[in-house]
């Protein structure tokens, strides 16, 4: 347990340093929080056409409303936390890969929830929107994190007590 | 104990928020109390007398600094400058412990709540005194008046993000699975032997 601890907390601090760094900004983030704006207002589109995306923004066309995805609500930092738990915690790569996969998929796929929740709760109510997306959507998608990290330890081998000693 | 599984300890998880989230928006003054108390004394320590005093109004952490405030007031009359922090904003993750530590219903759950709200402590305050030195050094006509050097505004900066997006999610987790080994080893289908 000891071991898992400081090689998560090395690997986040690495990885968190690594991602305010300009080069980190303007070749992952900013593209990749663009195309979350982009997938967010694809499914949006589905059932309300009058949004548009132009950048990290999704906004209505309708009410003028819009939602700019900025740090801390991209999934990024999410994302490093569970990469950081999965890698510190013994278990063979090929499952720690297929547990990054999917991982990352169910971090960033609740983090489109939450970005067109806040988008919708925005035009209905600014109060609610400012509570949910201060602190409530915060500690859900970390909830996410734990859960997927704890059904990722469950999938893994049987292994000796001295795993979580 | 029994092993849990995943739904029920998920939808335990879930319906203990609701209440944790009331209680903490409600509590809020009295959780800050300790974090402002702290955030003095580290202040006082790291930057002498740069923080005058610390004051506390519900969720809001006031730092009163020695530091003029930018232009001139009527009739030369002094002021001094005081820069808040929103609790709420650093402890979010309070609630969300206390209703994993609940819904995991392993023994003496009041004390890990103590316990685990005490270990927050310190995070908290990381959080909330990298957010005031942030906001220092965004107020332009106060900049001249500090004497940072440039490797420390780079340090306060990254202090500032990791205190606001990373702290105050993790730190309840960590403080979790510290408190919580055995719960995991069995959820994990493991012995703690």
């Amino acid at each position: 347990m000891v071991r898992f601890f400081v090689v998560f907390l090395l690997l986040q601090g690495a990885l968190f340093g690594l991602e305010l760094t300009p080069w980190a900004q303007e070749w992952f983030v900013v593209p990749w929080t663009n195309v979350l704006a982009s997938i967010s207002a694809g499914l949006v589109k589905l059932f309300d056409p009058d949004v548009i995306a132009h950048g990290k923004v999704l906004q209505s066309a309708r009410n003028g409303f819009a939602v700019s995805i900025e740090a801390g609500c991209n999934g990024v930092e999410a994302t490093i936390v569970l990469l950081a738990a999965i890698l510190a915690f013994p278990a063979s790569w090929k499952r720690k890969l297929l547990g990054l996969a999917i991982g990352v998929v169910a971090v960033q796929g609740l983090n489109i929830v939450r970005v067109i929740s806040l988008f919708y709760l925005g035009q209905w109510n600014f109060d609610v929107f400012e509570w949910a997306h201060l602190y409530l959507w915060q500690a859900l998608i970390m909830l996410d994190v734990m859960i997927v990290w704890l059904l990722w330890v469950r999938t893994l081998p049987r292994m000796g007590p001295a795993a979580l000693a | 104990m029994a092993t849990r599984s995943l739904p029920s300890f998920l939808l335990q998880v879930t319906a203990w928020l609701l209440l944790t989230f009331f209680v903490w928006w409600l509590a809020t003054p009295l959780l800050a109390w300790p974090v402002a108390v702290l955030s003095h004394i580290v202040t006082r320590l790291g930057f002498g007398d740069l923080v005058q005093s610390v004051e506390q109004s519900a969720e809001m952490i006031t730092f009163v600094t020695s530091l003029r405030p930018p232009g001139t007031l009527p009739g030369g009359a002094k002021a001094v400058f005081e820069v808040p922090a929103n609790y709420r904003l650093f402890s979010f993750g309070l609630p969300l412990l206390a209703a994993m530590i609940l819904a995991a219903r392993e023994p003496r759950p009041l004390r890990r709540l103590a316990i685990g709200y005490a270990l927050l402590i310190p995070a908290q305050t990381f959080s909330v005194v990298a957010d005031f030195l942030k906001n220092l050094l965004s107020e332009p006509g106060i900049t001249s008046q500090l004497t940072f050097q440039p490797w420390q505004r780079e340090l306060i900066t990254f202090c500032y993000q990791f205190g606001t997006l990373i702290l105050p999610t993790v730190a309840p987790a960590i403080v979790w699975v510290l408190m919580h080994r055995r719960f995991l080893e069995r959820f994990a289908g493991r012995r703690a032997d």
